[in-house]
């Protein structure tokens, strides 16, 4: 008798140990294997292809070590490349600045009234899906249609311009630099300013409501809220924001590509163009076009970090003398 | 029972097999390629004839360089495994890229083709298919396409009064006759219809014209013709006797389907697959010729108002090339060869395959024989073309295109020319010597190992 009552428990005690944490690991295994493979590797590869002497395809796999001369190449003024990768790297900033302030204007401006408990907006959701929808369809996509919608002399834009009055004769959109340049700037910031306002309203949400509700007690304005509460409260968001858009942003390439081809001049070719014709066009020079990835990473891994450090939220310099006192 | 009947089966399965190899050695050939085209002509008329030869097609897409990539990661990696192609189809784009380099295989030197079976290649497409670093024939093409001039007869008689395609082709000879006739055109229509769409439409013939290709001997060479281009492009839009359209763009398919532009010029299937799904406001690529003069008829199109004639240049555009791999031609057995060498045989020179494709299909031959055996037969009437024979202009097109000046450098030139120098220089924004610095300094700054002057 005791002998069973005395193996019970252990039985007992057997099956709860039974432990499915395993599973877990099967389940994150395929994103790790595909990381593994598409990201990691390829990444470790570009940072080995930049001081390798890997030009043309045959030699992407029976390459030799050459040093740093893709880098010299890249940063001495003087080279061949140079001009054309520090053009593609002024323009992308240009084009990216251009999007991303009124991106971000326009983001939290919608946030800061989607979310007003006193304005109340109604068919918030309505709004919301057809402000976020241009983020849906393949930036691809966009820069093809708005290639035919602007292309020269027969296109719906010229059409609609000369049967307006507004133009005499059709107009070459792709031939001016700061068409071209603004309807690359317009189209990123129309795709991305719901995504950002998504985000901005997640953030704003996030903020303890009775911050919201002492503030009305004590009858601020709304533009008191919105500067005093919550925009200091959702400053990680913020930082989130710009960081991601900075990534974004430098590594523009789909709606210039497809749209401008980096015309008229060269003024609307962008970093990520410019590795892209350099490594997958003749003659194939993917030791450049890898040096100047690694460069474009550390522009954007400093950038990153100085952001870091200009949001970072400080503590308030009473607050943080008092600690130092009590010390 | 079942074991013993699986055995029989099995035994059986194997005496069959063993009795087929006896009368001829099994051999596989993997074939690869971008597009379905080739595999239907093998299952269509290789295979009935060649019952021991198994084929396994491979089909990668040219979109994104899918192909080009396959391709050259398997031949770097390992270009004698198991699955790399014996046999492999290129492309006009990149036919050059693979002829110029050891990865294929020489078609006199291993494979033993003669003079005399090459003899009937239409000298273009074999200019093409030879390596510019070796001078060896490297690849053979099926089809030829030659391009012609396309032109709207019913136009060409209301403003210049001309009635025949002869007429007609004393008035665009050469470059500055056509220039005149351009301009004359524009004159009498009062502006209404152009001579051409644009640059990008004239730009595929004019360069065939050069006596030099983009690079000679690791230096750029620009040729004295490119100039004369651009003071023909400048005339144009200066003139105002163009569209000033874009190949491909909305103003070049308009120009198709009215009265706005007389000419276009275009190869072999730019006629089947690009003239004539566009001739009319409401036709489509999947209408056959009933359809489309009907949907003409109806909706308004320019079904049967064409013609052609050779004009000012000949040229060629587009291709499809056959070359076999190098390194498997090398360790393969003699059977192996002789098998890779009858299927780039069969396809690119046999007689009875080219005449028999060419009937079925309309489409242009590789094979002078064949060529002037079709046009000895009172050639092919078409029905788009008012009843013209398309095969007799094609025919002297193609042996008027020289081939010899095609580098593995054109793409990428090409479009770094338009760039740089053809739309800013012409547009009026750059003048011609600020235009050919940004060109060299572009190129440059492409091609690292060339010598820029």
């Amino acid at each position: 008798m005791q002998n069973i009552s005395a193996a019970a428990p252990v039985k007992k005690g057997k099956r709860k140990s039974i432990s499915y944490d395993k599973y877990g690991y099967f389940f994150v295994a395929p994103f790790f294997i595909t990381f593994l493979i598409f990201q990691l590797y390829p990444i470790l590869f570009t940072f080995y292809t930049s001081v390798s002497d890997a030009a043309g395809w045959d030699k992407v796999l029976h390459n030799s070590y050459a040093g740093f001369g893709s880098f010299q190449k890249l940063l001495d003024m003087g080279s061949d490349v140079a001009p054309f990768f520090w053009g593609s790297l002024g323009n992308t900033v240009i084009m990216w600045v251009c999007n991303f302030i009124p991106q971000l204007g326009m983001a939290l401006l919608l946030a800061s009234w989607f979310t007003d408990s006193r304005l109340r907006l109604k068919f918030q959701g309505g709004f919301k899906v057809l402000i976020f929808m241009p983020n849906i369809i393949t930036a691809a996509t966009i820069g093809m249609l708005f290639m035919s919608l602007f292309s020269y002399p027969v296109a719906p834009v010229n059409t609609l311009m000369q049967q307006f009055g507004v133009a005499s004769a059709p107009v070459e959109y792709f031939r001016s630099v700061g068409i071209s340049r603004g309807l690359i700037s317009f189209l990123q910031w129309w795709m991305w300013y719901g995504n950002t306002m998504i985000i901005m309203i997640a953030g704003i949400l996030g903020i303890n409501p009775s911050l919201f509700e002492a503030s009305l007690v004590d009858g601020c304005s709304s533009r008191q809220v919105f500067w005093k509460i919550t925009l200091p409260l959702i400053k990680p968001i913020l930082l989130y924001n710009l960081v991601t858009s900075l990534v974004g942003g430098l590594t523009m390439f789909d709606i210039p590509h497809m749209m401008t081809s980096g015309n008229p001049n060269n003024t609307t070719n962008t970093v990520a163009r410019f590795i892209y014709t350099q490594a997958f066009t003749t003659p194939n020079n993917f030791n450049i076009a890898s040096a100047a990835s690694v460069i474009l990473f550390a522009i954007i891994v400093v950038c990153s970090m100085i952001l870091n450090a200009f949001m970072k939220d400080r503590e308030p310099r009473a607050a943080r003398l008092e600690r130092r006192a009590a010390k | 029972m079942k074991k013993i009947l699986s055995l029989v089966l099995a035994l059986m399965m194997l005496v069959g097999c063993m009795s087929f190899a006896g009368a001829e050695e099994a051999i596989t050939l993997n074939v690869w390629s971008f597009t379905n085209e080739l595999e239907g002509m093998i299952n269509k008329y290789y295979a009935p004839s060649h019952p021991n030869v198994t084929i396994n097609y491979t089909i990668y897409p040219t979109d994104g360089g899918a192909y080009t990539s396959a391709v050259d990661n398997l031949l770097a990696a390992n270009a004698t495994a198991e699955e790399a192609p014996d046999i492999f189809t290129l492309e006009a784009a990149f036919v050059k890229k693979y002829v110029n380099s050891d990865w294929t295989a020489d078609l006199i030197g291993d494979l033993g083709f003669t003079e005399e079976e090459l003899a009937v290649a239409i000298p273009v497409m074999r200019q093409i298919g030879t390596s510019n670093v070796n001078g060896k024939l490297k690849g053979l093409s099926w089809q030829a396409t030659p391009g012609a001039l396309m032109y709207r007869a019913d136009l060409a008689e209301k403003y210049l009064g001309v009635t025949t395609p002869e007429e007609f082709q004393a008035k665009v000879a050469d470059w500055d006759l056509f220039l005149e006739t351009a301009a004359e055109v524009n004159e009498k229509s009062e502006g209404a219809t152009k001579m051409v769409v644009g640059e990008g439409d004239i730009w595929n013939a004019y360069n065939y014209g050069r006596t030099q290709g983009w690079v000679v001997d690791g230096k750029l060479v620009i040729d004295d013709l490119l100039y004369d281009f651009l003071d023909m492009v400048k005339t144009l839009e200066e003139d105002d006797l163009s569209n000033k359209g874009n190949a491909w763009s909305e103003t070049w398919f308009q120009g198709m389907k009215t009265d706005s532009t007389l000419c276009f010029f275009l190869p072999t299937w730019g006629l089947h697959y690009t003239l004539k799904p566009n001739c009319g406001l409401t036709t489509n690529d999947t209408m056959n010729d009933e359809e489309l003069k009907a949907a003409c008829e109806a909706d308004g199109g320019t079904y049967g108002l064409w013609k052609m004639v050779a004009g000012p240049v000949g040229y060629s555009w587009g291709g499809t090339w056959i070359g076999a791999n190098a390194a498997k031609v090398a360790e393969a057995s003699d059977a192996k060869k002789a098998a890779i060498k009858d299927f780039i045989k069969f396809f690119t020179l046999s007689e009875e395959f080219l005449y028999q494709y060419a009937l079925d299909s309309g489409d242009f031959v590789g094979s002078n024989a064949v060529v002037e055996k079709i046009l000895a037969e009172g050639g092919t009437p078409n029905p788009f073309l008012g009843g013209q024979d398309h095969y007799s202009i094609f025919a002297e097109a193609a042996n008027l295109a020289n081939g010899a000046i095609m580098t593995d450098y054109d793409e990428t030139m090409n479009s770094l020319w338009r760039d740089n120098v053809t739309t800013p220089y012409s547009k009026g924004e750059v003048d011609l010597d600020t235009a050919i610095a940004n060109f060299k300094a572009a190129v440059a700054a492409q091609f690292p190992e060339l010598v820029v002057e």
